[in-house]
């Protein structure tokens, strides 16, 4: 290795950078915005998409029997579920069954030895045939009698996946659409450079210096201002995860988030990947418009 | 070194620069290239360096065919010939050594050729004693100089010098005309286009004179003016 040319080169580099640092400061941020913005969206795409590719078959209805019925009522409940065509299946989940499963899930969250009694409901879980059919039953269901509650919770996962295959292409638009704007402030903060440095690249151009030797500095300058702001924005996007994602987690417990399953360092590095081809894109487009006239 | 057949240029603007120029430059020539401003002594070096293309016309310069170039072999051409400037083009940010060794550098030469050649340049030019200062340190003619090693750290077989006493007082212009005559005997063909009349007429080399974009006179240890030397004017 020379380390005299790499010096040179690096040298190169620094005063580059250095000599716009405010522009460069502007680009860093604006590419830590979008980067941001991506992250969120990959993340939050991969931890939804685990979960939605079950919701369909999960559907199904949570039929609370009223705490003071008998065991005799509740048959009654449970030969009509049996009878009703359109009910694929039910299961009789006793309230003590449930508490134990309760206190499988909530293990280490509450407390679960502090209840003196059980709080629970006995609990029919019934799997309709169509899934259309879900409100129209839980309906018929709700006018039993000894039936305390219907639920069909599910139906919210429904409407915020809908709502979801909505957002993703706005989402992706208002993406693709950062990523420009941080393409174009790169690129100017470039053209400002090379612009400052027209005299040096002329003489370059003069001795026989190659585009591709010229475009190297101006290239990994863009690369630079690409990674340190993807730098930034993985580092506001840790902390975010670290305090914010336990907190939605428990705020919305009815999201269908699955974070375990998001692979974290390919996502960074997507991002990193990301930044650092729009930092360099950016910065190929300005120094080469210079270089052709 | 140099050959130019029915060379024109003419520009975008509809300005003819050079109209059928035709010019044959031999290994180790110096010669000068005269004329009033704006008679196309300097687009004619721009077209030797490939600054830009013939409308027609053939021009090699060291066997490369110029007039054809693809762009991609332009730095090739640059490295086999020098290029002196009336205003220098020196980088004040930079000392004399690192605006000599920029030239070898950013051709991605090894920092050992570096280290050899540079100071071999300065010694020519005779201002290795001040490498370490910066261009505006420097006197007009020690910066030309400068421009000079630069041009020369290659070890080019060609020195353009587009009107190098430009900007200089007679003495420097004196010392640095007879730079470039030390630099000719060592085998480096010389051009120079100037309308300096006393350079021309003390060295007593070929003369090429433009008017119009024509070569209108090519003479052997010619004067600046035609047929007619500063002594020939005085005793006559």
């Amino acid at each position: 290795m020379d380390w005299g040319r790499i010096r040179f080169f690096l040298g190169e580099v620094q005063r580059n950078f250095t000599r716009n640092a405010g522009m460069q400061i502007t680009a860093i941020g604006t590419v830590a915005v979008t980067i941001v913005m991506l992250g969120i969206f990959l993340y939050a795409r991969s931890a939804l998409i685990h979960a939605e590719s079950g919701v369909f078959s999960q559907i199904e209805i949570s039929v609370y029997a009223d705490p003071a019925a008998t065991a005799a009522q509740e048959t009654v409940i449970r030969t009509a579920l049996a009878q009703d065509p359109r009910i694929l299946s039910v299961s009789f989940i006793p309230k003590r069954e449930g508490l134990a499963q309760m206190r499988r899930l909530m293990k280490g969250q509450i407390d679960t030895s502090l209840l003196t009694e059980n709080p629970l409901p006995d609990k029919f879980r019934i799997r309709v045939r169509e899934a259309q059919e879900v409100p129209a039953v839980a309906r018929s269901i709700a006018r039993l009698p000894h039936v305390q509650n219907v639920e069909y919770g599910r139906e919210v996962v429904q409407r915020l996946l809908q709502l979801a295959a909505v957002m993703r292409p706005v989402g992706i638009a208002v993406i693709v659409l950062f990523l420009l704007v941080a393409g174009i402030i790169i690129s100017n903060t470039i053209r400002l450079t090379v612009f400052a440095r027209r005299r040096e690249i002329s003489i370059m151009q003069l001795v026989g210096a190659t585009n591709m030797y010229i475009r190297m500095p101006f290239i990994c300058e863009g690369l630079l201002a690409g990674i340190a702001g993807t730098a930034i924005a993985v580092g506001a996007l840790a902390l975010a995860r670290a305090s914010l994602v336990p907190k939605i987690a428990s705020a919305l417990p009815w999201l269908p988030m699955n974070t375990v399953a998001v692979d974290l360092s390919t996502l960074v590095l997507e991002l990193f990947a990301v930044g650092a081809a729009v930092g360099a894109l950016a910065s190929w487009i300005a120094v080469g418009r210079y270089l052709r006239t | 070194m140099i050959s130019i057949r029915g060379v024109s240029l003419v520009y975008p603007n509809g300005v003819r620069a050079l109209d059928n120029v035709s010019l044959e430059i031999g290994k180790g020539e110096f010669i000068f290239l005269v004329g009033h401003s704006g008679t196309g002594k300097s687009s004619l070096l721009r077209l030797l360096y490939r600054e830009m293309a013939p409308s027609i016309g053939h021009i090699t310069v060291d066997g490369i065919r110029v007039d054809r170039l693809a762009r991609g072999r332009i730095p090739a051409l640059r490295r086999r010939l020098g290029v002196v400037f009336q205003d220098y083009k020196l980088l004040s940010d930079k000392t004399v050594w690192e605006n000599v060794a920029f030239a070898l550098q950013v051709t991605g030469a090894h920092t050992r050729d570096v280290r050899r050649q540079v100071p071999r340049a300065l010694d020519l030019v005779g201002l290795a004693h001040k490498s370490r200062m910066y261009p505006n340190e420097l006197s007009g003619g020690e910066q030309q100089r400068t421009a000079i090693a630069r041009a020369l750290v290659n070890n080019p077989k060609l020195l353009l010098c587009d009107e190098p006493s430009g900007n200089l007082d007679p003495a420097n212009t004196t010392e640095i005309m007879e730079l470039l005559r030390r630099i000719n005997l060592k085998g480096t063909t010389v051009v120079v286009a100037t309308h300096n009349q006393a350079v021309v007429d003390r060295m007593r080399r070929r003369v090429v004179r433009l008017d119009n974009g024509r070569v209108i006179t090519d003479e052997e240890r010619g004067y600046y003016f035609l047929g007619l030397g500063q002594d020939q004017i005085l005793s006559g």
